[in-house]
């Protein structure tokens, strides 16, 4: 019933394609960066098992309140420095996350992060557009 | 977010996950509409049509007018509120994540650099 909703993000850093593979495996980077803001991603609650069918886990927990949230994930592809991927099995579906990461020669890296899955579909860009385009109509509503 | 509130977002995804209501819903932006009007440009029955129409009210998405008998349909704004906020804060988490990182690479770049001048 539902189809599978998709969303991408891009982004180009200053670094090596190795280093940036090694940012998102590496659990003494991944403490430094993963968590949302407002939150701290404890290097004792990262699990990674870099291999296909390994284990990707972050617990992450609210500075505020100190509720946690865990990301329980297994790898799919892992291939350093290009790819990366992983499923989340306890979203509805298994969202699947694939991280590519393309040298741009020139010292830095493009690094896109694709979702299948997501649930609830609508990030897909497509569909952003017209969630924009329903905003701009709200507006409107508002102002009259 | 609390499991209501969650429970009522996969009710509005749900119903905004088919091209035909999207559709529709792309229709009423531009103003309301009766189901007759509605069905026009699908290759669908208008009752056909007034199954998609019972999902998107379900969801709060739209509403039909009790006044005239044609009860044309419109948008309900407040609907959709709860999905914006949902994709932007998905987009938003995935930026700040990254933002992050270019930070904790700053960092190591530091680092290398005063390693750099120590030796």
């Amino acid at each position: 019933m539902t189809q599978a909703g998709e969303f991408t993000y891009r982004r180009t850093h200053h670094a090596m394609r190795e280093l940036l593979f090694d940012c998102m495996t590496q659990p003494e980077h991944l403490t430094h960066f993963w968590g949302p803001d407002g939150t701290t991603t404890p290097i004792d609650g990262i699990t990674v098992d870099l291999r296909p069918g390994g284990r990707f886990e972050t617990t992450m927990v609210n500075i505020a309140d100190g509720g946690q949230y865990t990301m329980r994930a297994v790898f799919l592809a892992v291939e350093r420095p290009a790819l990366l991927s992983w499923r989340e099995a306890d979203v509805e579906g298994g969202m699947v996350t694939t991280v590519s990461f393309t040298d741009l020669g020139d010292g830095r890296t493009e690094v896109v992060t694709h979702q299948t899955n997501v649930p609830s579909a609508y990030a897909s860009a497509g569909f952003e557009t017209s969630l924009r385009r329903f905003g701009d109509y709200v507006t409107t509503i508002a102002a009259g | 977010m609390t499991t209501a509130v969650a429970d009522e977002l996969s009710l509005t995804f749900a119903a905004l996950a088919d091209p035909t209501r999207r559709a529709i819903l792309t229709r009423l932006a531009a103003g309301e509409a009766t189901v007759g009007q509605l069905a026009a440009p699908f290759a669908l029955t208008q009752q056909a049509i007034s199954k998609h129409i019972k999902v998107l009210e379900h969801a709060g998405l739209i509403s039909r007018s009790r006044a005239a008998q044609a009860r044309p349909c419109r948008l309900e704004p407040a609907g959709f509120d709860a999905v914006a906020e949902w994709v932007g804060g998905h987009r938003q988490a995935w930026h700040e994540r990254y933002d992050r990182l270019d930070a904790h690479l700053a960092t190591l770049r530091g680092t290398e650099q005063n390693a750099g001048q120590e030796s």
